[in-house]
C-alpha cells in the first residue's frame, strides 16, 4: 500500500508537469532554489559549529522552531497545500484508514519541502561533529523524527484552517475571529517593533528554554544537551520530540479516519434568513446599471464575510503586510519607515490581491454573463464591495503606523500612499480579472488546495499585476519619500494626489475593465468552467 | 456549412427581423482541442413552439446551447434572437432570453430568494417587482420551506427549480434550457411543465434539451435529433417520428446497434 500511494502520488506530479510545462519549471526551480540555499547554510552550520554551546542550542531553536512555524503558516496563506492525496478521495475505496496512513506518511514525505528540512537536520551534524560518536548518533536519529514532526505541523494546520471555516455553522464567526485575532496581534507585533533587535535578542535564551519542551524546539534541542554531557536531558526531550511525533501520527490517523466516513462539503442545515439582497436597494427609480452595480455589490460583500476563501484573504490582506513588517523591523535598522509603511503593505495587498476576482465565482460568472449586466456595473460592483471595508483598513493601518513612528505629521502622507496604492490596485484588478483570468479553488472546496491547471497563466498574470500596479502608484509612493526625507509637508499634495489621482485612474479602470467585459466575458467563462 | 470569422458572421438568408424566428442558428461551429463538439448546426426554431433537442451523450446539445445563449463564443457561425444577432447585439438580445444551463455554479452562499432577486437586479429589474415576483415564483415551484436556505444545501433538483425561477424573474420570450427535469421529482416536474406549457399557450417559446424521450414527446411540439454536432432530423413531432415512437427512430437515425458485450461475471457473489 505504500509503494502503491507513493506510486500514485509521483504519477500525478507527472501527469500534471506534462499537462502544464510551468509547473514543471517551476518544480526546477523550487528545487533549483533549494540547492543554492545549501552554500550559504553550509557556511552558517560552519560558523555555528564554532560557537559556544549555549548559542547554538538558542540559534538552532528557534531558527528552527521558526522553519516548523513556516510549514503551518506557508500553505495556509500563501501556496495552499497539495491535496492530491486527500484521505476523502479514498473515501469509497473501501480500505481501511489504518492501511493507508503509512502511505500517505511516506508519500506526503516525498516533496521537495520535505527533501530540504532533511538535508537540514543532517546538516546539523556540521554543528556537532566535535561532540563524539553518541551525540552524532542522536543527530541522526533527530533527522529521522524531524520531517515527520514537520509534514505533521502542516497537515494540522491546513485541517485546522480548512474546519474553522469549512463548516457553515461557524464561517460568519469566523470573520470575527480574523478581526479579534488581528486586533490582538497588531499591538503585540508593534511591543515587539518597539523592543527593537538588541531587546529582542536579550530574551532569545528564555523563549529557546521554553520552545525546547514543545514539539516545534524540541527535536532540535536534543543534541545541544547531550553535548553538554546532559544525557538526562537529552533523553528527556528527545522523548518529548518522539512523543509528539508519535501523538501527532495518531491523531493525524483519527482525522483522516473522521474525513473517510464524513467527507466536507455537506454540511447540516444552515441558519436561514430572509432576503437580503433586496433589502437595501429602494424602488427610486434608479437607472438599471446603479441597480446591478448594487446588487454585484450586495453580493460580493455577503461572499467576503460568508466563503472561506475570501475569508483568508480578508485575513491575510491585513496579516501578512504586519508579518512582514514585522520581520523588516527586527531585521532591518529603521523599524520607525517599516511601521510607516503598513498602510501601503496593506493596501498593495488587498487592491493587487483581486487581480482575479472574477475566477472566485467559478462557473456561476455564467449569471452575470446571462443577464446582459453592463460591463461596468460588473466591475463597479466588486470594486466598492472592496472598497467599503478596504479603506478603512488602509486608513487604520496608516494612522496607526504613523503613530508608533511618534510621526504625526507624516499622516497626511501616509494616509495619500496608501489610499492611492489601494484605488490604483484596484483599477489594475479591475482589468486584470477579466483580461487575465486564472483558475482558483471552487467554492465549497478547501480553500488551501491549489487549483490543477493554472500554473503559468497565474505566474503571468501575478507578475504582470503587480509590476503595472507598481508603476502607476509611483507617483505618491515618489511623493512619500519626500515627505519622509525632505518635508513632511508635502504629505498634504500625497494625499490629494493619492485620493483625486487615484480615484481618476480607478475610474479609468472601470471603464476599460468593463469594456473588456463586454468583449471577452464568454471567454472568461470557458476558463472558468 | 457557413464558415465566417468568429464575431462577424454573415447575415443568414431568409432570416429577415420581423416573423423571424425566436431562436436561428446557423453554421455553428465548436472546437476543443481535437474534438469537434459542434460542426456547423442549423437550426430555427419557430415563435410559439415548445422544441425538444434531444441527442446521444457527447452530440453537443450542451454546447450547442451555451453558444445559442451567449455563454460560449462560437468558432463561428450565429445566432439570432427574434431576429437580434445576439454575439453582435448582447445588449440587446440577452433581456429576451431565459436560461437554464446544465453543470454550472451558482451563487450558492445566496438563499434561493436572494438568488431570484439577485438574477432580477443584475437585469436592471424595478426592486419591487423583483420582490413581488420573486414571491410568485417561489410558490409556484413549491420552494416556500427553502426560500430562507443557501442555495449550497440545496438538493439538486432543488437547485433546477431555482435556477429555472431565475431564469423567469424577467419575463423572456425565449427560454432555453439544457436538461431541465433532470434530478427533478415527479410532483415538481408536473408544476414546472404546467408553467411552461402556459408559458407557451401566450406565445412563449421553450427550447430544452432532454435525454428522455418519453418527456420530450410528451411535452415538446417540435423536435430535432443531434448528433456529432449537426441537427440529423427536425420538425415537427409527428414528422420526425415518422410513424413510430421517437426512441425507435432515435435509435434508427443513430444507427445504434444492441449492445451484446455480456459481462458473465457480473452477479453477486462473495468475493
Amino acid at each position: 500500500m505504500v509503494a502503491t500511494l507513493v506510486r500514485l502520488k509521483l504519477r500525478i506530479l507527472g501527469h500534471q508537469m506534462r499537462r502544464e510545462p510551468w509547473r514543471a519549471v517551476m518544480f526546477g526551480l523550487g528545487a533549483f532554489w533549494a540547492l543554492t540555499m545549501l552554500p550559504g547554510l553550509i557556511g552558517g552550520l560552519v560558523w555555528l559549529a564554532g560557537q559556544t554551546s549555549e548559542i547554538r542550542h538558542d540559534v538552532l531553536i528557534l531558527a528552527g522552531a521558526l522553519i516548523l512555524l513556516g510549514w503551518a503558516i506557508v500553505p495556509v496563506l500563501v501556496f495552499g497545500s497539495d491535496d492530491s492525496l486527500e484521505p476523502a478521495r479514498f473515501a469509497t475505496l473501501g480500505v481501511a484508514p489504518e492501511r493507508l496512513m503509512p502511505g500517505f506518511l511516506v508519500a506526503g514525505l516525498v516533496s521537495i519541502p520535505a527533501a530540504f528540512t532533511a538535508v537540514l537536520s543532517l546538516g546539523l551534524l556540521i554543528v556537532w561533529w566535535d561532540g563524539g560518536a553518541a551525540v552524532r548518533a542522536l543527530v541522526v536519529v533527530c533527522a529521522a523524527v524531524t520531517p515527520i514532526t514537520a509534514l505533521l505541523v502542516s497537515r494540522f494546520a491546513t485541517t485546522a484552517g480548512t474546519r474553522l471555516l469549512g463548516s457553515r455553522r461557524a464561517r460568519e464567526s469566523t470573520a470575527v475571529i480574523g478581526a479579534l485575532s488581528i486586533v490582538v496581534l497588531g499591538p503585540g507585533v508593534v511591543t515587539i517593533a518597539h523592543l527593537g533587535l538588541e531587546g529582542a535578542l536579550q530574551r532569545v535564551p528564555a523563549v529557546a528554554d521554553v520552545l525546547a519542551w514543545t514539539p516545534l524546539g524540541a527535536v532540535w534541542s536534543v543534541p545541544a544537551f547531550a553535548a553538554d554531557g546532559d544525557w538526562p536531558g537529552a533523553f528527556l526531550h528527545l522523548a518529548v520530540a518522539v512523543a509528539s511525533a508519535v501523538l501527532g501520527y495518531r491523531l493525524w490517523a483519527l482525522m483522516v479516519a473522521r474525513a473517510m466516513v464524513s467527507p466536507p462539503g455537506r454540511g447540516g442545515e444552515g441558519r436561514k434568513h430572509g432576503d437580503r439582497m433586496i433589502a437595501g436597494i429602494r424602488a427610486r427609480r434608479r437607472s438599471p446599471l446603479v441597480a446591478a452595480s448594487l446588487a454585484i455589490a450586495a453580493r460580493s460583500s455577503r461572499y467576503w464575510v460568508a466563503d472561506p476563501r475570501y475569508v483568508i484573504a480578508l485575513i491575510s490582506s491585513i496579516a501578512l503586510p504586519l508579518v512582514i513588517a514585522v520581520m523588516l523591523a527586527t531585521v532591518g535598522s529603521a523599524p520607525k519607515s517599516v511601521a510607516l509603511s503598513i498602510g501601503m503593505l496593506v493596501a498593495g495587498t488587498i487592491g493587487w490581491g483581486r487581480h482575479n476576482d472574477v475566477a472566485f465565482d467559478g462557473s456561476a460568472f455564467w449569471m452575470h454573463l446571462a443577464s446582459g449586466a453592463p460591463g461596468i456595473a460588473d466591475r463597479a460592483g466588486r470594486t466598492i464591495a472592496v472598497l467599503l471595508w478596504g479603506v478603512p483598513a488602509v486608513a487604520v493601518g496608516s494612522v496607526a503606523g504613523a503613530a508608533v513612528a511618534g510621526r504625526w505629521d507624516l499622516v497626511p502622507a501616509a494616509l495619500g500612499a496608501g489610499l492611492g496604492v489601494l484605488l490604483v490596485g484596484l483599477a489594475v484588478s479591475s482589468v486584470s480579472s477579466v483580461t487575465l483570468p486564472y483558475r482558483v479553488a471552487a467554492a465549497g472546496a478547501s480553500p488551501f488546495a491549489t487549483q490543477m491547471g493554472s500554473a503559468g497563466a497565474s505566474i503571468i498574470a501575478q507578475l504582470m499585476t503587480s509590476v503595472v500596479t507598481g508603476l502607476l502608484s509611483l507617483p505618491v509612493l515618489v511623493g512619500y519619500g519626500l515627505a519622509l526625507w525632505w518635508r513632511p509637508s508635502v504629505g498634504w499634495v500625497v494625499l490629494a494626489v493619492g485620493v483625486i489621482g487615484g480615484g481618476v485612474v480607478l475610474w479609468r479602470g472601470l471603464v476599460i475593465g468593463g469594456a473588456a467585459y463586454e468583449r471577452r466575458g464568454a471567454l472568461v467563462l470557458a476558463k472558468l468552467v | 456549412m457557413s464558415e465566417t470569422p468568429a464575431g462577424r458572421p454573415e447575415p443568414a438568408p431568409g432570416v429577415p427581423t420581423s416573423a423571424a424566428p425566436a431562436l436561428a442558428m446557423r453554421g455553428l461551429y465548436k472546437r476543443f482541442g481535437a474534438t469537434v463538439a459542434v460542426a456547423g448546426l442549423d437550426l430555427d426554431i419557430p415563435v410559439g413552439s415548445f422544441y425538444g433537442i434531444v441527442g446521444p451523450n457527447g452530440a453537443g446539445k450542451t454546447t450547442t446551447l451555451s453558444m445559442a445563449t451567449g455563454l460560449l463564443t462560437p468558432d463561428f457561425g450565429a445566432v439570432w434572437v427574434h431576429g437580434v444577432n445576439l454575439w453582435l447585439e448582447p445588449q440587446r438580445a440577452k433581456p429576451m432570453l431565459g436560461i437554464l444551463p446544465d453543470g454550472l455554479r451558482l451563487f450558492d452562499r445566496l438563499t434561493g430568494a436572494e438568488l431570484i432577486s439577485y438574477s432580477g437586479l443584475l437585469r436592471g429589474m424595478d426592486p419591487d417587482v423583483v420582490r413581488s415576483r420573486r414571491d410568485d415564483l417561489i410558490a409556484a415551484l413549491d420552494l416556500t420551506g427553502a426560500a430562507g436556505t443557501l442555495v449550497a444545501d440545496y438538493s439538486a433538483g432543488m437547485t433546477k427549480k431555482i435556477t429555472l425561477a431565475c431564469a423567469l424573474v424577467h419575463a423572456p420570450s425565449v427560454l432555453v434550457l439544457d436538461e431541465p427535469f433532470e434530478a427533478v421529482d415527479p410532483i415538481s416536474a408536473q408544476g414546472i411543465r404546467r408553467i411552461l406549457r402556459t408559458f407557451v399557450d401566450v406565445g412563449g417559446t421553450v427550447v430544452m434539451s432532454s435525454h428522455v424521450m418519453a418527456l420530450v414527446e410528451q411535452v415538446c411540439d417540435r423536435v430535432a435529433v443531434v448528433a456529432a454536432g449537426r441537427v440529423i432530423a427536425s420538425g415537427t413531432l409527428d414528422e420526425v417520428r415518422g410513424g413510430m415512437g421517437l426512441e425507435r427512430r432515435f435509435v434508427d437515425l443513430l444507427g445504434l446497434e444492441d449492445i451484446n458485450q455480456d459481462l458473465s461475471w457480473l452477479r453477486p457473489s462473495s468475493g
